[in-house]
């Protein structure tokens, strides 16, 4: 067997100029598989395999690379017969075309009713020529087809004529006349010439040649890439400030994730007033690699390419589906031009089950995972531990997302937990808000003073002398919920020697012990809040302080910021103000039930004031009197303000909402107080005196730099909804102003159903913006307002223990208050800028805190409903009430567990819902009619049922399980009635049981089930004294902004009352 | 590239060998003046050079020698330009990385069997194996030139070793195919690779590696054609030793067969 050997040398493996080279062996006994052929040599090389190419032909055509790369399709016709693929045209369409298209070939090649065949005219020594030096991969590819071609037709002696095929006009020109019998034409020409009736495969070649150059005009336009390039920044700067373009940030929609998102534009100084609406943009491609919370420039589209955004129910599993008919309104659209700012953060995902990785493909190195939260796109990680690692929610982080890539890169960052575990779950609410609250550091704990039972801290002279004695001339007390660890208010009232009243707040004095830019400060600054979840607390500040030495306990010296009123005798006016440190010495720690009993003259409970006991009957009898006149003189006062306030046009509201959710507390506590009481009032009648005082003095002494608290007002837009909803029951919302919307909420209520009152209110909490912290350097004066309290300047400064916007303020006063005596103050002072920056890393804590916590809630709802089975525990079916009505079904709250969900009336395969009596509802074929107020399913059996808002039906809870994402409550809709049970009121008298118990069953079946239990009784009474009692804000705005936060508990409450 | 098939449709390799043909072979003996015996050995692409001193006195320590038989020193090395794997976390001296490590054991207990040793006692052979140019069966080469290289220094041996290379190419339609004398693109393909090592062109085993998993119904095709690649490479390389003797045939007496 004769061996020769050639030498192939290639370049470029991997991106890098590699020499590689690789042997490559010529030989005469390649086989030509043609009957024609006489040699015996080839005669003997064919034998091995059956197929011939068949002599019967007119011709052999010979296609080139390019031809078999693209016009592969039409070779496939039958009726085509006498084809040679070269091997050189084989591995082009292996190398370039991919595995799919070569199977493709090769399939054709083994198909015995199909007259092809292939020769290896480069392992053939007279066919194969070397490639020259500084020739294109494509000329030598085509010279080397002639040649085997040419060969080909003297090899079966000149008997068949030979037409190579090619789209190289070149080759055409060049090879055309060069041999005689062999024809170069190209591919069109072919088809015209030799099959001018084969009208399918014409067909076929216009539209391949049309899809081709659809191709080219779109690679050149993004040159091969999935998305366009960014601009650069200069561009996008001055695009910016002619107009031409918008910033604002990204917030994608939860539901619709692949499909819309919303710019909401910044600074309400937009000079493009006729944009008042945040911009759509519509598709992925228009988002550009932008990700939820990235600060982007877009660029509006022209007016006939805005779309509406869309108003059906959608679950998430049914992205692709874009329904056409369910669009509102067109809207702004626009297309993400760059990103100015990337909001990166890290993400908590999911790897893909085994059967996706399969599905993923054999690179199993690259992995897709899937976020947590619905608005992060897919990430595309490198990692071996994708197995390993299934049943683990997992930390990533967002490298890179080129705009040759259809996903991000990430890489992987840390473990939390496995999917469905408590602790992890929990782990992975605290990722996504980013919320870092690990224990406190030792270097944090040094800085912290001794206290300890046996060593127990002290007042320090030096310091008493500084501060003003408060301890002998003044009453102070504290009034807080039952077992409050953290005081962080006292109140004190008595007469002056000239017949005025001293009204005085005495706040823990955080800032004593928190020196600022300490590490104690830097952390608290980061957490700037303390994070309540269902179960959990994670402080602010380390327990020494928040719970022992700022906690303004009965009986103990301590330091404290003290706002002192003189009232005049009679009308209440405030005469005198003074700011001051001072030490104190707290006399009671009240309860709110006892203070309300006390006032009310009951003196029953006097037995229940730790402080009063062991004293003889008169002493006992004297300091009751002495406290009842303070309490009753706070009372009073109190009143006073508020009458005040609400004359100035304060969103007045009956706390209702705050009382029922204190009523919860008490339920917690097993008791159970009727009646709301006038104590709470008090109490936050008073902090929100002191805020707004300390806001007015801190204002005054630093213009530019203080921090304050505003409500702006809600935009009139927001309230659209609303409105609808009331005069679908005849009421009329007037929302020109706070004080409109709150009497019109007054007026709205329906006797027969507390509820419609109760969602009515809850949706205009909805409308409002929240509150914000921020820097008076920042904004005009006329923005300061508080709509919600109707002040004109509020700030926070009563909760230093759990807000560190409080301890900015709290130096900010002290600033003030010596400015002058002392020359040092000024270090405590931020700038503006660095104001307005920490401002802002506030109120997204903030926001994190809430988000965490409904969250939290949620998952525990989850978790409680997930172990009982839908059908038959009777805990799952409860009774709902429809507040908003969609092209495909309702969303429906239901009292009983405070649960706000979608009810579908029409499912995926299209059947609509039908109530048959009493029976439970099928589905069945049938259309769906929206109307303003109500939506009717009617089967093709034309049965229907209408459901209106704020009727009441019966749902069922199912738990909607999710593998990557946090679990879901479902609802279904059993019956198109209220639903009745012997424990209905029971359960609404308990309902707050049910809540304690959800959180404890689930608890249990964690890791530490007793532990667990046990912490989140105490934790949940901590949390609800926290958020309910220390804020001390019956207005309407902290109340609505409270329910807001806790949605769930909220309107649990209201159904009682 | 992952996805390059061993075997086309047409029953060809990719460099265009059949399965069952051996790459090109070249070799020399005598190529180094000093060494007591040496040998060139080129298989495609891969090529090697092979040196023998002694039989001599034993160097160093004198109690590590065998009393009754001798001292063989095995010792192979990759030269910095060789190429292929080896190039890949090569140490900044030569010789001693992994693979030629690895290499110099087999290679050391292919030519315990095969050189008649208790001819030599107290003495020591030196073996010195570089790897040239590497493009696929290192491993087999060495031992090829290693066993010219002792032929040319006259020392005893059984017969003469030479060792060949197959692997298994499995095609996604049709059954499998043992390839001989695979290549380097070959071997990076990941089947299964089986080295054999025989003496005297006879059939008798002096090494058998496997490298990746194969399954027992198919090793001996396998190891028929790597048999058959060392009885082809020994019709070879017995060509060159016979043609290179400046005495002929006369001295040597013929190998048993």
């Amino acid at each position: 067997m004769l061996r020769t050997e050639k030498v192939l040398q290639l370049r470029g493996q991997q991106g890098r100029a590699v020499r590689v080279v690789r042997e490559h062996y010529l030989r005469p006994d390649v086989p030509c598989r043609s009957a024609l052929c006489r040699s015996a040599q080839c005669r003997a090389a064919c034998a091995r395999d059956g197929k011939l190419l068949s002599d019967d032909v007119t011709h052999y055509v010979v296609p080139d690379c390019k031809v078999v790369q693209e016009y592969l399709e039409i070779l496939e016709f039958p009726e085509l017969k006498g084809i040679i693929f070269m091997h050189t045209a084989c591995q082009a369409v292996q190398h370039q075309k991919g595995r799919r298209q070569y199977n493709k070939l090769r399939n054709l090649l083994k198909d015995p009713r199909h007259d092809c065949t292939v020769f290896a005219n480069e392992f053939h020594q007279h066919c194969y020529l070397p490639r020259e030096k500084g020739e294109s991969m494509e000329k030598w590819q085509t010279r080397n087809i002639y040649n085997a071609a040419a060969w080909y037709h003297n090899h079966c002696l000149g008997q068949m004529p030979v037409v190579m095929v090619t789209e190289d006009e070149d080759a055409i020109r060049q090879y055309g006349n060069e041999t005689e019998g062999v024809f170069v034409i190209s591919f069109k020409n072919y088809l015209d010439n030799f099959w001018p009736d084969l009208k399918a495969a014409h067909e076929l070649f216009d539209s391949i040649v049309q899809a081709r150059r659809e191709r080219e005009s779109e690679s050149q336009e993004n040159h091969g890439k999935e998305y366009p390039e960014h601009l650069p920044v200069e561009i996008l700067e001055a695009g910016i400030k002619s107009g031409r373009y918008l910033q604002g940030t990204l917030n994608v929609n939860k539901h619709r994730a692949q499909l819309e998102a919303f710019v909401r534009l910044q600074g309400f100084g937009s000079k493009n007033t006729e944009l008042q609406s945040d911009i759509l943009i519509y598709g992925t491609k228009a988002r550009n690699r932008a990700i939820h919370g990235d600060v982007v420039v877009v660029e509006l589209l022209p007016v006939h390419e805005w779309k509406g955004r869309t108003v059906a129910l959608c679950e998430n599993e049914t992205e692709d589906k874009a329904p056409a008919d369910t669009t509102g309104d067109p809207m702004p659209t626009g297309k993400v031009v760059g990103i100015t700012q990337k909001n990166w953060r890290d993400y908590v995902v999911t790897f893909p089950s085994k059967e996706e990785i399969q599905s993923q493909g054999r690179n199993a190195q690259k992995v897709l995972v899937t976020p947590w939260d619905y608005r992060i796109p897919k990430i595309r990680i490198s990692t071996q531990q994708a197995e390993a690692l299934q049943e683990y929610r997992v930390v990533v982080r967002i490298d890179s997302w080129e705009s040759t890539s259809l996903y991000p890169n990430g890489h992987f960052v840390r473990v939390l937990g496995r999917i469905g575990d408590l602790e992890g779950e929990i782990a992975a609410i605290l990722v996504e808000n980013s919320i870092c609250a690990a224990p406190f550091s030792e270097i944090q704990m040094s800085e912290m003073p001794v206290s300890s039972p046996k060593n127990p801290w002290k007042v320090s002279p030096e310091e008493a002398k500084k501060r003003l004695d408060l301890r002998d001339s003044h009453l102070i007390f504290s009034i807080d919920p039952k077992g409050c660890e953290d005081v962080d208010d006292a109140l004190s009232v008595r007469t002056l020697p000239n017949g005025n009243l001293e009204l005085g707040v005495h706040i823990a004095d955080v800032t004593h012990f928190v020196a600022a830019n300490s590490y104690t400060d830097v952390e608290a600054r980061a957490r700037a809040t303390t994070y309540y979840l269902a179960d959990r607390r994670y402080d602010m500040l380390p327990a020494v302080l928040s719970a022992d030495l700022c906690s303004l306990l009965s009986g103990v010296d301590r330091y404290a910021v003290s706002v002192l009123w003189e009232l005049e005798k009679e009308s209440l006016e405030t005469l005198r103000v003074q700011y001051r440190r001072t030490l104190i010495r707290s006399a009671y720690k009240l309860e709110y039930e006892t203070a309300q009993a006390l006032l009310d003259g009951d003196t029953s409970v006097v037995g229940n004031i730790l402080e009063l006991q062991g004293l003889d009957e008169g002493t006992r009898q004297q300091k009751v009197a002495e406290l009842v006149w303070a309490i009753s003189k706070l009372t009073d006062i109190a009143r006073h303000v508020r009458a005040k306030r609400d004359r100035c046009g304060a969103l007045e509201l009956e706390g209702i909402e705050i009382r029922v959710q204190l009523d919860d507390k008490r339920n917690i506590h097993d008791l159970i107080p009727k009646q709301p009481l006038e104590v709470h009032e008090t109490v936050a009648e008073c902090m929100i005196l002191a805020n707004h005082w300390v806001a007015k003095r801190i204002s005054e002494d630093f213009p530019h730099q203080a921090l304050l608290r505003q409500h702006p007002p809600p935009r009139q837009e927001f309230f659209t909804e609303l409105r609808e909803c009331a005069s679908a029951k005849g009421f009329s919302i007037d929302t020109r102003s706070n004080k409109a919307l709150a009497e019109s909420l007054d007026r709205a209520n329906d006797p027969l159903d507390p509820i419609v009152n109760k969602l009515l209110r809850s949706m205009a909490t909805h409308a409002m913006s929240n509150a914000l912290y921020f820097s008076t350097g920042s904004c005009p004066e006329e923005q300061f307002h508080h709509y919600g309290l109707a002040l004109e300047k509020y700030t926070h400064f009563t909760s230093p223990i759990r807000r560190y916007a409080d301890i900015v303020v709290h130096r900010l006063l002290m600033a003030a208050t010596l400015r002058g005596t002392t020359g040092d103050v000024k270090d405590n002072i931020t700038s503006n800028k660095d104001l307005e920056e920490l401002c802002r890393h506030i109120n997204n804590r903030n926001r994190a805190a809430q988000r965490a916590q409904k969250q939290s809630t949620e998952l525990f709802q989850c978790m409680y409903f997930r172990d009982r089975s839908a059908e038959s525990d009777e805990r799952c079916v409860a009774d709902g009430v429809i507040y908003s009505i969609r092209t495909n079904g309702v969303l429906v709250f239901v009292p009983r567990y405070g649960i706000k969900g979608a009810a579908y009336m029409k499912n995926k395969e299209g059947l609509v819902i039908s109530c048959q009596g009493a029976g439970s509802c099928q589905w069945k074929p049938g259309s769906l009619h929206r109307s303003q107020h109500k939506i009717t399913s009617t089967t093709a059996t034309g049965d229907s049922v209408t459901l209106s808002l704020f009727d009441h039906i019966t749902v069922r809870i199912l738990v909607q399980s999710s593998r990557c994402h946090a679990e879901r409550i479902k609802l279904e809709i059993i019956r198109n009635a209220p639903h009745h049970t012997a424990d209905t009121e029971a359960a609404h008298r308990s309902s707050h049981g049910v809540r304690s118990d959800l959180v404890k069953e689930v608890s249990q079946s964690a890791e530490e089930a007793q532990r667990a239990q046990e912490r989140a009784r105490v934790e949940v009474m901590d949390e609800e004294s926290q958020e309910f009692c220390q804020t001390k804000g019956p207005s309407l705005y902290q109340l609505l902004e409270e329910i807001r936060e806790l949605a769930l508990l909220d309107v649990t409450q209201d159904i009682r009352t | 590239m992952a996805g390059l098939e061993l075997v086309s449709d047409a029953g060809f390799r990719a460099d265009g060998r059949r399965p069952d043909e051996l790459r090109k072979v070249r070799a020399r003996l005598g190529v180094l003046a000093r060494a007591d015996g040496s040998a060139y050995l080129e298989q495609g692409n891969t090529k090697v050079l092979a040196a023998v001193y002694g039989p001599h006195e034993v160097r160093g320590s004198r109690s590590k020698a065998p009393p009754d038989r001798a001292l063989l020193c095995c010792r192979c090395s990759s030269a910095p330009f060789a190429g292929g794997g080896e190039r890949r976390r090569r140490p900044p001296q030569g010789g001693g990385d992994r693979r030629s490590g690895e290499r110099a054991l087999l290679l050391r207990g292919v030519l315990e069997g095969a050189v008649l040793g208790q001819l030599y006692p107290r003495s020591q052979i030196d073996v010195h194996v570089q790897v040239l140019q590497a493009d696929g069966g290192e491993l087999g080469a060495s031992v090829s030139a290693a066993g010219l290289a002792l032929q040319d220094a006259g020392v005893a041996l059984r017969g003469p070793v030479v060792a060949g290379s197959a692997g298994l190419a499995e095609p996604p339609a049709g059954p499998p195919v043992a390839l001989s004398d695979l290549s380097a693109a070959e071997e990076a393909a990941g089947g299964p690779r089986l080295v054999v090592a025989t003496v005297a062109g006879s059939g008798q085993l002096a090494l058998c590696q496997l490298s990746a998993r194969l399954h027992q119904e198919r090793l001996r095709p396998v190891l028929d054609a790597a048999q058959a690649a060392c009885r082809g490479l020994h019709a070879v390389l017995d060509g060159v030793v016979r043609a290179s003797d400046p005495l002929g045939d006369t001295r040597t007496l013929p190998w048993p067969q």
